[in-house]
């Protein structure tokens, strides 16, 4: 791995060479990533597969009379990167001219630890790391009869670096670790199987509980045995907190600014109004210290910060990278996002969770007495739409009658509106959780009335 | 990129402590994307990568290492690593004691208008064209998204089987998404033509036309009731429809799946799993198709294997580890995203195949049904085939004539279950373009079907049957 010093002298030189490369007139940000990464697949007491990972890149956006031009290359030579300034310069003259295309000016950037970086990491012997991901599938297997076998049990850590620098000032650099295991258990009792999730996440390897995965992840696969559909009515979810963040990422992607502004969110023009229930509080923190997402700055090199989007209920504004800023007449919320260097920054959300209520998942179930415990979904990326806010899903749980669980549910879907939704959301448990898979959303369990829920059972109102 | 006997030596060093298989895949891919968005020109990207990927397989183990340095030196330094990865000290039973054999390029999906050399201003006109239609379609159309994509990706690979492949695939494809909105409802429609060739593509697929047909849903969709519950008919229209059945059952079909017990039609091979009138297969061989290529991604001949015929299970499809492991033929279903990927078995051009009845004839068959005309994405459970799509466009069917249009309505229900309950199979097989993630890996597929008709399934909605 390149030295810290040594990434980030490396895109300021860069940025030099570019810019009297691309000549007068052309603004140039260069944005360079290393990524070294670990990835075990244990299947059937062996290890399925081994993975190393080692990828370096390149992105560069050239800024000409507000026309943006993008391009990237792999590979950490110069005679690489020359040829992506190029081709981002010739880029830049077919694109619309828009005065809102601005790359931001220096920030400054947060000096405590945010917790996202542990030696641990590269330090732990690889070989701990494969005993990791077995002995996470033997655990999962031993911890109850009828779980048949585990489809797949993985641990993985990466270490990444990001540089950037641009001729409007940025500089800047941090490095990140990440590590988490998940495992996915079949139940099988006769004829019929059901299948269970659960992982764990964190900095270094040392932060996960591979016991508390697996018992997690049985649970929700056994539990869900002699399930059956049932008939259509109207009820109260209650939505497990993987759910419930699961369904955070329409409202993350209706509150980017982009969205917003170019009329892709059923969000717009809704700041100041009571959009959910008092109880709700969103916030988007790119500063939570050990967050998933949480950096210094955000993918164009803006300090990161915390926001409340939703307070107790209202609406209070949406995520903003510089370009939605400026044509908003606002100043960037810092959350400029990109997948890779292969992709210029758009909007997105960091570290956005619901501030949680108290109690446990039992007390919310007690205190909705009858209803439906949503455990899974599916459909949710085809089902959920952040453009219109309408939400359409297949979904398994458990029926609650009296506070109780009282019977596994199969074959059901769940219709309505995000913004019912959220106005109609009636409690929310203690229980934040974050789920690693779509950025980093985090939620506790959530109660919402009055929802269709629809089943192969005789129709009633 | 690499010469044989360079591909010989980081076989033999990724093999130096042991394995049964080793493979080198070697990617360079250039692309280029604009997206027009507001009438705006706002994204003008270009990129090129390079990447290599060296893979040990021992038994059911794989090591896979991966880099962006293809020097001499730093393949052999990635063959190492996937080597000591690979530990536990087994003879190697097969080893490469003669030169590598490579086997000639094909050129069977021809490239005749070429992205590289296509100028970059009639790029930015054929979005403008979808654009403008798109806009003409009425007053209600509030925004309209056109994305152009196209790729040009060689690739490489050499195993100590001894043979040596190249393949390049030029892909091209456009993405138009219209959203469209009257009285505080947003509806949203898109199109997505694309093909394994050049520029061409429009010729087929004026972008005009999917600027219109994506407008026209949008428009429908703002008219529309929301959908009914409960179990009903429902006539599935031919072109994207196809997916149902790629995610539902094709899924399961992956060898990789049935291996791991986690497909429903484990053991089933011979057996009746669908309705007499279900044909479908894999064809990775389709001429210019989407998710077409000469060899695959561990360079396997490209082919079409039959899945069902006569609603008899005959097959599954496979990657190189699952056809040695399992004794069975290679499918040539080898695929993977990039070189930064573990290939494993993947869907091509997925299709149920034409019936020979009349699509209007099955819709005047059915007294009480939906009429799915464009399902969105979906997912499937592949252990229990248990599956749930939304349907984008929908209209319901009364008395054997489409009526309303119908919104928010899902299709629930098992795949196994529907394709035994497949009661018509109509003769207009037409595909639809796809990018399908597994492990984490995307990759460009076609789905296809002919219009068919479910006798029974649950449709989740908003309100009750009326």
């Amino acid at each position: 791995m390149e030295k810290a010093a040594g990434l980030q002298a490396l895109a300021l030189q860069w940025m030099e060479k570019g810019r009297s490369l691309a000549g007068a007139g052309v603004e140039l940000e260069i944005f360079l990533q290393e990524h070294r990464g670990l990835s075990v697949k244990a299947f059937g007491g062996e290890v399925e597969s081994l993975r190393y990972s080692h990828s370096r890149g390149v992105g560069v956006r050239a800024l000409r009379e507000g026309r943006i031009g993008y391009s990237y290359c792999t590979g950490l030579a110069w005679q690489d990167v020359e040829r992506a300034v190029e081709e981002a310069a010739a880029n830049s003259r077919f694109s619309t001219p828009d005065e809102h295309n601005i790359l931001p000016g220096p920030g400054v950037y947060p000096s405590e630890d945010l917790g996202i970086y542990d030696a641990e990491v590269e330090e732990e012997d690889s070989g701990r790391k494969v005993e990791m991901a077995l002995e996470l599938e033997s655990l999962t297997l031993a911890r109850d009869r009828r779980i048949s076998q585990v489809e797949t049990a993985v641990y993985a850590d990466s270490v990444s670096q990001v540089a950037v620098a641009s001729t409007a000032g940025v500089e800047g650099y941090y490095r990140h670790s990440d590590c988490y295991c998940y495992v996915f258990p079949i139940a099988r009792e006769g004829e019929e199987h059901q299948t269970g999730f659960s992982f764990g996440l964190g900095v270094k390897p040392s932060d996960l509980d591979l016991a508390a995965v697996a018992e997690d992840a049985v649970e929700r696969a056994v539990c869900l045995l002699g399930s059956e559909s049932m008939a259509s009515r109207r009820t109260t979810l209650i939505l497990d907190s993987f759910v419930a963040a699961e369904f955070l990422g329409v409202l993350a992607a209706a509150l980017s600014a982009e969205a917003v502004l170019k009329g892709r969110s059923f969000l717009a023009g809704k700041t100041g109004e009571a959009i959910a229930d008092p109880l709700v509080t969103l916030v988007d923190d790119g500063l939570l210290k050990g967050g998933p997402s949480t950096a210094p700055f955000d993918d164009e090199g803006v300090p990161s910060q915390r926001k409340e989007l939703i307070k107790a209920g209202v609406l209070q504004g949406y995520l903003h990278n510089t370009y939605t800023a400026s044509r908003a007449g606002t100043v960037s919320t810092g959350n400029a996002s990109r997948g890779s260097f292969r992709d210029r920054p758009r909007v997105g959300a960091s570290n956005m969770y619901l501030l949680p209520g108290t109690g446990s998942r039992s007390d919310i179930l007690r205190q909705v007495g009858d209803g439906v415990l949503v455990l899974q979904v599916v459909g949710a990326h085809a089902g959920a739409n952040p453009i219109s806010g309408e939400i359409s899903l297949g979904a398994l749980g458990l029926l609650v009658e009296g506070g109780e669980p009282v019977r596994p549910l199969r074959e059901i879907t769940l219709a309505g509106k995000a913004l019912d939704f959220l106005r109609d959301a009636v409690a929310l448990g203690g229980d934040l959780r974050f789920l690693p898979f779509e950025g980093s959303l985090g939620a506790p369990t959530v109660a919402i009335e009055g929802v269709m829920v629809a089943g192969r059972g005789q129709a009633r109102s | 990129m690499i010469d044989e006997e360079l591909a010989r030596r980081v076989i033999a060093e990724a093999l130096s402590r042991g394995g049964d298989l080793a493979d080198l895949f070697v990617e360079r891919r250039s692309s280029y994307n604009l997206r027009l968005e507001e009438e705006k020109v706002e994204d003008n990207s270009s990129g090129s990568e390079v990447g290599a990927g060296v893979r040990v397989i021992r038994g059911e183990s794989v090591a896979y290492a991966y880099t962006n340095d293809i020097s001499e030196a730093s393949l052999l330094e990635t063959a190492r690593v996937a080597a000591a990865a690979s530990r536990g000290g087994k003879t190697v039973s097969i080893y490469l004691e003669r030169p590598l054999e490579s086997l000639p390029a094909l050129a069977e999906h021809v490239v005749e208008l070429d992205p590289d050399t296509y100028p970059r201003e009639e790029k930015i006109e054929l979005l403008r064209r979808a654009d403008r239609a798109a806009r003409e379609a009425g007053p209600h159309i509030v925004q309209v998204v056109a994305a152009l994509g196209d790729s040009r990706q060689e690739v490489l690979v050499a195993s100590s089987l001894g043979e040596m492949v190249r393949d390049t695939r030029v892909r091209v494809r456009m993405v138009v998404q219209v959203v469209a909105a009257s009285d505080g409802e947003i509806q949203t429609g898109h199109e997505t033509p694309g093909m394994l060739a050049g520029y061409e593509l429009f010729r087929l697929f004026p972008p005009e036309q999917a600027g219109r047909a994506a407008a026209e849903q949008a428009l429908t969709m703002l008219e529309a009731r929301p959908a009914p519950s409960g179990p009903m008919a429902v006539v599935i229209a031919n072109g994207t429809g196809g997916v149902l059945f790629h995610e539902a059952c094709g899924h399961s079909l992956e060898a990789d799946a049935v291996f791991k017990k986690a497909s429903v039609f484990m053991d089933k091979i011979g057996e009746r799993v669908a309705s007499p009138l279900v044909n479908a297969y894999d064809d990775a061989t389709l001429t210019n198709r989407w998710g077409s290529f000469c060899y695959d991604d561990e360079g396997v001949r490209a082919a079409r294997t039959p899945l069902i015929e006569g609603g008899v299970l005959l097959g599954f499809i496979n990657d190189r580890k699952r056809s040695w492991r399992d004794g069975t033929v290679a499918t040539g279903n080898g695929r993977r995203q990039s070189y930064r990927f573990v290939p494993v078995p993947r869907m091509t051009n997925t299709y149920i195949d034409a019936g020979d009845a009349k699509k209007e004839d099955i819709i005047a068959d059915t007294p009480l049904g939906l009429y799915a005309l464009k399902l969105g994405g979906g997912e499937v459970n592949p252990v229990t085939g248990d599956f749930i799509f939304s349907v984008t466009e929908g209209y319901m069917i009364r008395d054997g004539k489409v009526a309303e249009p119908v919104k928010g309505a899902t299709l629930i229900g098992n795949g196994p279950r529907a394709l035994q309950d497949i009661d018509a199979v109509a003769d207009d097989l037409d595909f639809d373009t796809g990018m399908c993630g597994k492990d984490g890996q995307a990759v460009p597929v076609c789905t296809g079907q002919p219009t068919l008709r479910v006798r029974e399934m649950v449709v989740g909605g908003t309100t009750e049957v009326m």
